[in-house]
């Protein structure tokens, strides 16, 4: 059972940003409710200060996938369903078209909509590591302003954001890749579906000449929160393509991984997964094959 | 005492009004003010699949959606797929492939099939346990009922027709 609160459903996102910057403290956004709902059911902490919730369901600015400029824009409050069986995003984003398919199950994909996915900054959001490689950025706005910020940017802490309180997520825009990677999304959860992420991994690459022309890796849920691995990326760029190439820089974002979080008890265990799954992940990209769980 | 609202949506091919708290939940909706206790309550927080039904034709958990977000909407139950008395092609499916044991799981089970099939007459065995991913079952383990689904899509081939 759910305790009494109050809920506005705002017809259009001026509504919606009108109420945001005239209440006070206690409102909680709810989009496909599939955390927030059960989230109040359970009188979760997280929601115990929530007195008012504002639905976002049905405003029309927060919906469609578009293409303008090659610039993909989507929806803050599209569901993983309408994602990832989009034509744009499969043919421009495949990873994150995989990403959003290993959400949850058909009844929560069906709900959850992919800004309700990272907005609260849980490590195990799925849709992060891909939105990172992709370099997603973030629209965000309030009554009357409205500012652009890049997801690694918007993404501070654990469990922290940058998104204030009278603001909401209205879009998430990908640049559509100048060239083209190879590349795969890698989950690994304790069963296949309705699974919480314990290690995820976003690896795109482009090789020229036999070397690497650009590279790309995220990681999520095995750190506090998704992170792009610069430093690794820009150590690797140009290094031909050997054998040794891949399993240095394998063991080397294992090591990135480990200075991030330090020694937890799993390392043990998650270390030589990481590891092995980037091998595989960059072998599959570089001599084609794999794409499978 | 919070406020209630008149809330009018489509149930089971039919336009209802109800007097409602907005902010319980849909399955509580169902059981509790339309009496369709076909829809069950597993877990409570969108992992077992119990308490599927149908919004907009597509796959939701009941338990996950709040009163006031159903305005406007279309729900199906496992109520609804009954007709005159004669069990849909799935339901007949179900009970001849021994899919059915403690029968818990099987609305939701059937209405995730069910949703598949309306969209995918012809789904493969990955296709189907997509599908079906959402809904546990403690008694079968699943071989039972992705045979009633394939049986079902055999006929349906056949027929050309599930039901609306």
């Amino acid at each position: 059972m759910i305790k009494p609160v109050d809920i506005i459903l705002p017809k259009d996102l001026n509504d919606a940003l009108a109420i945001l910057s005239e209440k006070d403290a206690g409102i909680q956004i709810i989009a496909g409710g599939t955390d927030v709902v059960p989230g109040l059911a359970q009188e979760s902490n997280r929601f115990k200060n929530a007195r008012l919730l504002v639905d976002i369901n049905k405003i029309k600015e927060l919906k469609e996938i578009t293409i303008e400029n090659g610039v993909v824009s989507i929806g803050a409050g599209e569901t993983f369903s309408n994602i990832l069986d989009n034509p744009v995003i499969k043919a421009y984003f495949p990873l994150l078209a995989k990403a959003c398919g290993t959400i949850g199950s058909v009844q929560i994909r069906n709900r959850a909509t992919i800004a309700g996915n990272f907005v609260n900054n849980a490590p195990c959001a799925d849709s992060v590591p891909v939105l990172l490689v992709y370099d997603a950025s973030l629209i965000i706005e309030s009554s009357g302003a409205k500012r652009e910020i890049l997801l690694g940017d918007f993404l501070s802490g654990p469990y922290k954001t940058q998104l204030k309180e009278n603001e909401i997520v209205t879009r998430i825009t990908i640049p559509v890749p100048a060239k083209q990677f190879a590349g795969d999304f890698y989950k690994l959860g304790r069963r296949r579906a309705v699974a919480i992420s314990r290690i995820t991994l976003a690896l795109l690459l482009s090789i020229k000449e036999s070397k690497i022309d650009e590279i790309r890796i995220a990681s999520g849920a095995v750190t506090p929160i998704g992170t792009r691995f610069t430093e690794l990326e820009n150590s690797f760029t140009g290094k031909n393509i050997y054998e040794v190439t891949l399993k240095n820089l394998s063991a080397d974002l294992g090591r990135n991984i480990i200075k991030v979080t330090g020694l937890r008890w799993s390392s043990e265990y998650k270390l030589p997964v990481v590891q092995q799954v980037l091998y595989q992940m960059l072998h599959n990209a570089v001599y084609g094959g794999g794409n499978d769980e | 005492m919070n406020k209630m609202i008149n809330l009018k949506f489509k149930l089971n091919g039919k336009k209802v009004t109800i007097k409602t708290e907005p902010h319980i939940r849909l399955i509580d909706l169902l059981r509790d003010k339309f009496n369709l206790t076909g829809t069950k309550e597993g877990c409570g927080i969108g992992e077992c699949g119990a308490c599927t039904v149908l919004m907009n034709k597509k796959a939701v958990n009941s338990c996950l959606i709040l009163a006031v977000q159903v305005s406007g909407s279309e729900i199906e139950t496992i109520e609804s797929l009954i007709e005159g008395g004669i069990l849909n092609p799935l339901q007949k499916n179900f009970l001849l492939h021994g899919a059915v044991q403690c029968g818990f799981c099987t609305p939701g089970m059937i209405l995730s099939s069910y949703a598949l099939l309306r969209e995918n007459p012809n789904p493969d065995e990955e296709e189907i346990k997509e599908a079906i991913a959402g809904n546990l079952c403690r008694c079968t383990g699943y071989k039972q009922i992705i045979e009633s689904v394939k049986a079902t899509a055999g006929e349906l081939k056949k027929t050309k027709r599930l039901k609306k």
